[in-house]
């Protein structure tokens, strides 16, 4: 009797607060009269253009033998990680494209992977629930393998993602398949809190991605399976500062804009997203109407340093470039003569902005940058 | 300057074009016709003499370049002087020079008045500088440089002058870094004029010599300059892209004469360069080594890249194709390096055999251009990468040549043959004596190593009609035999055994130790003959397990089988996985991990009690309820009397009891229980040793099959609750194999294990030296995380198998979902079995359906039939047949139960809907995941899967059938 009561009293509460939802929905949507798009265009903005050699592949880093999953710069130095499908983490000098350390993983399922503010070591996650973290600068052992520094375990799904707080080489955020971001102490090994979980206004499924704001770093979006994109702060765990609807599928990839008020979301709807944290409204969608009712979702989304473009990696293989400003599709890394032959499943920009790195199902990372030349008179 | 030019006159190009200036055409002529006939041969004749005639006089004096080129500007006079092989450069100027200046400058686009000035130039690269996001540093600086060296330079002079001060303010210490930076920028000009891209060539000379000075001192700079190295292959790209367009604009007359010009010149070497790259990397080994070295002689130890430097400049070596390539090109020219120094064409390519020896070991050049982690890498790729590694068909062991693992399995033993080179070799697989075919013995090697065939009498080409093991021995050997006091005479058969006992054919007792005494050793290093090694202790018996030896890691890669292992949760893989541990792994739980399942264990324990201490509760409440109706007459009585009369139910504890009943339950209620109780398991084992014995709790004990959130597996653990809560407990592997949560802590374990070889293993081996080697990976996901569209399934793309387990009990157990109806086990695991199939990445993967807890199945369809589960409903009519046969002659044998019936049901069911989704046929096989014997026969069913499906091509349709039917009644 009193399960059945509760039953429909959660029914009208869930009713009450999907009506609310579409409230806020139609109120958002006339409070906006426009969007960046629409007025860029209006100011009379015109989209930037790309030649041939604009974006040109510079370095093709050849190491792995699996699926690349995952990269992440450092800050400095000009140094990448990558987490690849073949169990291995390496470490690769930018410049030279020479490896520096190729690390053998326990769990060969690794997910995510991430530089340390200082560059002295690695963090890595995946489908063991773990978040391994390597320092480079240890000994190696017999086999020639670095040891793991520490183990973070505390998670009961897999982990999707992970980042360092900037400047802080002892503290980490991840966040997992059981729904929940967890900010780590590395030095203890503990968890300093949880985000999301049993608590209200976490996410209500996988969270797959995290980006820390860079101008603020107390903040950072989550984005989930549940559709939605959650702004946290860090001290506050009990509930999300604010949660961002708008997309219709899976949002697969988050990342701060550059001035640290705006973050981008990509989607398994097939759409990148602009979302504006301080007023939580959706600033604009990058989406490219294909011909067919095929609509690749999104898998991994990177700002230019000023902001003005976006990179965006599709599962067909495609890699947009999108001027952000005006909403329009520049470039398409994949399509660019010795582009990836597979689908591009990573991207990062290093920290000066001069570089992008993208790792790909075939195997390599090729880092981009510009070719010169712009325009031959 | 002068020295260099000497060089150059010694050993370049140079000499051949501006001595004999008409007869030039030969020499060169020969190796361009091999590779490219048509272009070649074709236009050169027309346009070479008489241009050429020109230039060759030109480069001869540096000044009177300078006057003379200055409009054109293609390279300072210096550079010319400085390395006279870029005869590329040379030549090419005075060709535009001969024809038409106007026309040609206009192709060149660079430094010259008519069309781009070093200005525009200049301008080129300002305008880039403000309009690119992400490369604006190094532009910046590079461009700033450029342009003041330009400004403060002659015009005439033009870029390329510009680009030696710059060259020079870096490098100016050191000469020999001279001629490497003066040849990148050779190397320049070379590939423009390749791909007849004139346009770029100043400024890609600009980027690619900063790029070159930067190189040197890398690692000290953390100034990136993404804009002016281009990797190999890009470069390609912007020259050519800017040069079709060029060609667009300034297509006039000349043109055509700079392209012959540039054919002439560049054509060839650049196409013999890649040709012979190709064809060497397809052909044979030793072939191309023939056909590699003339290049090499022409050339004269120029760069491959930029065809710059002399025999002195310090170069890298590729080891596929041999190519030289100097400080400043080799980066570019091998990539990341992969596989060690191979040019990125050569990679996957086996290597050149002569160049083994030097696998693994750096050349100064690359230690002064990367740092020494960097280096470590690449050497360790170099020696480990699988293409990398001695082609097995190469080394011959007593006539046959080896196996691949029959290779790993030589150089992976205790004692491998050092320096293991192509070759013939006999092997005496008793003694483990070592030897390349027709010599005396090099080495004792592990003995009893599986490989090549039987060592023949004449395998070491012995004359001294002296056997030992069936080989005639040598002079040396004899020697060495009788001056260690073996007896000879006689032409004795021999029979010596790995620690170097010796007995005579035929005969049983041994009659010494060769190396039994001390001056022998010393005897064999007089005479080079091996001895055995300390270190090498009779370890035969263990060559052949497989488990304790290490692999390199590409074959471990590459041998492993991996399976995955999933199934709705309680389908029983946990127990399956853990089993399959304990079969297979010689320590199946580490101690902490028994330490860690001991815990666990406890606290399931706890939770047990927990739950039936609050069913307890139930009961009692339920019997009061009932006291209180029957009673209810005389209530003012029972409140009046409430104090002192409390009811007696059969489920009522003691207040000591009771309070730890309220504590445990609230404990559980906070979900605490893990953090407190195995801590606490000391001071509450006692009470949990009083609750037990409690009437109360008994009572409770029995009802159980009431209490939903009691798993089956609870009663088991409870009867021992006792023994279990000691704090001395140690797990045996069964409570293990029982223990919930023990692996779905984590969402995915794996465990590397292979079969342990049965008893008559030598045949085995011998037949299948494969199977030995085949190692499997059963890797077990937790299913939570399958969600409608799962990212990371798409991981498991590199497995063989994927077993799908389901509990066959789950036709009569629901679970709430999320909106709070129950539903149905068996339709949930369906559902998942259809969505795993369905999956893109296992389309091509192939499937076992396990069908677990038949133990359980057969008890409870007795009791509840088949068709409680919707699915199911269809197997009324064999029940009702069978039924009211089987209840009366349930066990006679040749009629199979009703739990076999309707497994046989279950798994028709479970193949059409496979069939139906993927048009393939489904394994089925049945497990109790409690029995070993049962799961291990599984696995092994799924190993003949694997084998069956390697060997599925060599057979036809109809012995298909055959084989699957000996596989199934294999798995029952």
């Amino acid at each position: 009797m009193s399960v059945a009561e509760l039953k429909e009293r959660h029914m009208a509460a869930t009713e009450t607060v999907n009506v609310l939802r579409d409230k806020l929905k139609q109120k958002r949507l006339l409070l906006l009269d426009t969007d960046v798009a629409g007025y860029a265009r209006s100011q009379g903005k015109t989209p930037v253009t790309f030649g041939p050699t604009d974006l040109v592949c510079c370095r093709t880093l050849q190491g792995h033998t699996g699926k690349v999953y995952s990269l992440d710069w450092t800050p400095e130095r000009n140094r990448i990680v990558s987490a690849s499908q073949d169990g291995r983490l390496i470490v690769w000098n930018a410049l030279t494209s020479q490896k520096t350390h190729a690390i053998k993983l326990p769990c060969a399922w690794v997910m995510t992977c991430a530089f340390s503010p200082s560059g002295q070591s690695v963090a890595c996650g995946g489908l063991d629930s773990v978040c391994s973290i390597f320092n480079l600068n240890s000994q190696t052992d017999r086999d020639g393998n670095l040891p793991v520094t520490r183990m973070l375990s505390g998670h009961k799904g897999y982990v999707s993602s992970c980042q360092y707080v900037p400047d802080e080489d002892s503290h980490l955020v991840t966040s997992s398949g059981d729904q929940t971001c967890v900010l780590w102490d590395i030095t203890t090994g503990l968890r300093t809190s949880v985000f999301g979980g049993e608590f209200q206004s976490g996410h209500t499924a996988d969270v797959l991605s995290i980006s820390i704001n860079g101008s603020n770093s107390r903040m950072f979006v989550s984005g989930s399976c549940d559709s939605t994109a959650r702004l946290w702060d860090m001290r506050v765990a009990s509930r999300a500062v604010r949660t961002f609807h708008g997309h219709e599928g899976d949002v697969n990839s988050v990342k701060f804009f550059p001035d640290g008020n705006r973050f981008g979301t990509g989607s398994a709807d097939g759409t990148c997203r602009l979302f504006d944290i301080r007023t939580g409204h959706q600033l604009q969608v990058y989406y490219q109407p294909h011909g067919d009712n095929d609509v690749p979702p999104v898998i991994s989304i990177a700002f230019s340093i000023s902001g003005r473009l976006l990179f965006a990696g599709y599962t067909n293989g495609d890699c947009y470039v999108w001027d952000t400003l005006l909403a329009k599709m520049v470039l398409n890394l994949g399509s660019l003569h010795n582009s990836h032959d597979a689908r591009i499943s990573c991207l990062g920009l290093s920290a000066d902005g001069s570089a992008l790195c993208t790792g790909s199902w075939d195997t390599n990372l090729k880092i981009w940058a510009f070719g010169g030349h712009r325009r031959v008179i | 300057m002068d020295t260099k030019l000497e060089d150059g006159a010694e050993y370049s190009f140079a000499l051949e074009y501006h001595g004999p200036p008409i007869t030039r055409n030969l020499p060169r002529a020969v190796p361009i016709n091999v590779d490219r006939i048509p272009v070649a041969a074709v236009v050169s004749p027309v346009t070479l003499p008489d241009k050429l005639s020109l230039p060759i006089v030109h480069p001869l004096s540096a000044t009177e370049i300078g006057k003379k080129f200055s409009k054109e500007c293609k390279l300072g006079s210096s550079s010319e002087l400085l390395t006279v092989s870029p005869t590329s450069v040379i030549s090419f100027e005075p060709g535009k020079n001969g024809v038409g200046e106007g026309s040609f400058s206009k192709e060149l686009g660079l430094g010259s008045e008519t069309s781009v000035s070093p200005s525009s130039v200049n301008n080129a690269f300002e305008e880039r500088e403000p309009s690119n996001g992400p490369s604006s540093n190094s532009n910046c600086v590079m461009s700033g440089e450029l342009s003041s060296d330009l400004e403060s330079s002659n015009r005439d002079y033009g870029a390329n002058g510009g680009n030696d001060l710059g060259f020079s303010s870096v490098n100016h210490d050191n000469s020999l870094e001279m001629i490497g930076g003066v040849g990148s920028s050779g190397a320049l000009g070379f590939s423009d004029s390749f791909e007849k891209s004139m346009e770029l060539s100043g400024s890609l000379q600009k980027r690619v010599s900063s790029d070159c000075k930067e190189r040197l001192d890398f690692n000290e700079s953390s100034q990136p300059d993404w804009d002016s190295s281009e990797s190999v292959m890009s470069m390609d790209y912007p020259s050519s892209r800017v040069s079709s367009c060029k060609f667009g604009d300034g297509k006039n007359e000349s043109s055509r004469d700079v392209r012959r010009a540039s054919l002439v010149r560049f054509c060839d070497i650049e196409s013999d360069d890649e040709d012979t790259d190709k064809e060497f990397s397809r052909a044979e080994p030793e072939v191309v080594i023939a056909k590699r070295e003339p290049a090499v002689k022409v050339r004269k130890g120029a760069c491959y890249r930029c065809l710059k430097g002399s025999r002195f400049t310090e170069k890298e070596v590729c080891i596929v194709c041999d190519a030289k390539y100097c400080s400043s090109c080799v980066l570019r020219a091998m990539g990341s390096m992969p596989e060690g120094r191979k040019c990125i064409t050569c990679l996957g390519f086996p290597i050149d055999e002569s160049k083994r020896g030097n696998l693994g070991k750096c050349s100064r050049l690359l230690k002064r251009l990367l740092n020494d982690l960097e280096i470590q890498q690449i050497m360790k790729a170099e020696k480990l990468c699988e293409v990398n590694q001695l082609p097995p068909e190469y080394i011959c062991v007593n006539g046959r040549s080896l196996y691949h693992e029959e290779l790993i399995m030589l150089q992976s033993c205790p004692n491998p043959p050092k320096k293991l080179k192509p070759g013939n070799y006999w092997y005496d697989k008793v003694s483990g004596l070592w030897g390349k075919e027709g010599n005396k013995p090099s080495q004792i090697i592990s003995p009893h190593l599986n490989v090549g065939g039987p060592i023949k009498a004449d395998a070491s080409n012995g004359n001294t009609q002296v056997y030992i093991n069936g080989r005639e021995i040598t002079k040396v050997e004899l020697r060495m035999l009788k001056l260690a006091g073996v007896q000879c005479a006689g032409n004795p058969h021999f029979w010596v055994n790995e620690d170097g006992s010796y007995q005579e054919e035929g005969q049983k007792n041994t009659k010494g130790y060769i190396w039994g005494k001390a001056g022998t050793k010393l005897l064999c290093a007089v005479l080079s003959l091996p001895a055995p090694s300390k270190s090498s202790s009779p370890c035969g018996e263990q060559v052949n397990s497989v488990i304790s030896r290490s692999f390199p890691d590409y074959f471990e890669h590459r041998a492993i089988q991996k399976l995955l292992l999933i199934g709705y949760s309680g389908s029983g893989t946990s127990t399956i996985f853990k089993q399959a541990k304990i079969l297979y792994k010689d320590i199946a739980f580490s101690e902490d991990e028994r330490d860690h399942i001991k815990l666990l264990i406890q606290t399931n324990v706890y939770s047990y009690i927990g739950i039936l201490l609050e069913g307890r509760e139930h009961f009692e409440e339920e019997c009061l309820n009932i006291l209180r109706k029957t009673s209810s007459s005389d209530d003012t009585e029972l409140t009046g009397c409430d104090e002192g009369n409390v009811e007696k139910t059969p489920y009522s504890i003691c207040p000591r009891l009771k309070s730890f009943s309220d504590w445990l339950l609230k404990i559980m209620a906070s979900g605490a229980l893990e953090v407190i109780f195995p801590a606490a398991t000391r001071e509450y084992a006692p009470l949990v040793e009083e609750l037990c014995s409690n009437s109360a709790f008994r009572a409770t004990y029995n009802r159980r099959s009431e209490l939903k959130t009691l798993p089956s597996i609870a009663s088991y653990f409870l009867e021992r609750a006792v023994d279990i809560l000691k704090p001395d407990y140690k797990p045996s592997d069964l409570d293990i194999l029982y223990a919930e949560g023990v692996t779905s802590s984590n969402g995915l374990s794996c465990v590397d294990f292979s079969f342990p070889e049965p008893a008559h293993d030598d045949d085995v081996d011998s037949e299948d030296p494969h199977d030995s080697l085949l190692r499997f990976q059963l890797i077990r996901l937790q299913t939570k995380g399958f969600a409608e569209n799962c990212k990371w399934l798409e991981m498991f793309e590199d497995v063989r198998l994927v077993i799908f387990c389901v509990s066959l009990s789950d036709y009569n157990q629901y679970v709430n979902d999320s909106d709070g109806s129950s539903v149905n086990k068996m339709v949930l695991s369906k559902k998942l079995f259809e969505s795993v199939v369905t999956h893109p990445t296992f389309d091509q993967i192939d499937f076992l359906l396990l069908l677990n807890k038949f133990d359980l199945f057969e008890e409870m369809i007795e009791q509840v039939p088949l068709s409680q589960c919707d699915w199911f409903d269809d197997f009324h009519p064999v029940i009702s047949r069978n039924r009211s046969n089987n209840s009366n002659r349930n066990n006679i044998n040749n009629n199979p139960s009703l739990g076999q019936l309707a497994f046989h049901y279950t798994a028709v069911k479970f193949k059409k809907l496979y069939s139906e989704l993927t048009g393939r046929k489904l394994y089925v096989s049945l497990v109790k995941g409690l029995e070993p014997n049962s799961v291990d026969a599984a696995l092994k069913y799924s190993r003949e899967i694997l084998n069956w499906d390697e060997e599925k091509n060599n057979f036809n349709s109809s012995e298909y059938s055959v084989y699957s039917m000996d596989a199934n009644s294999f798995s029952n």
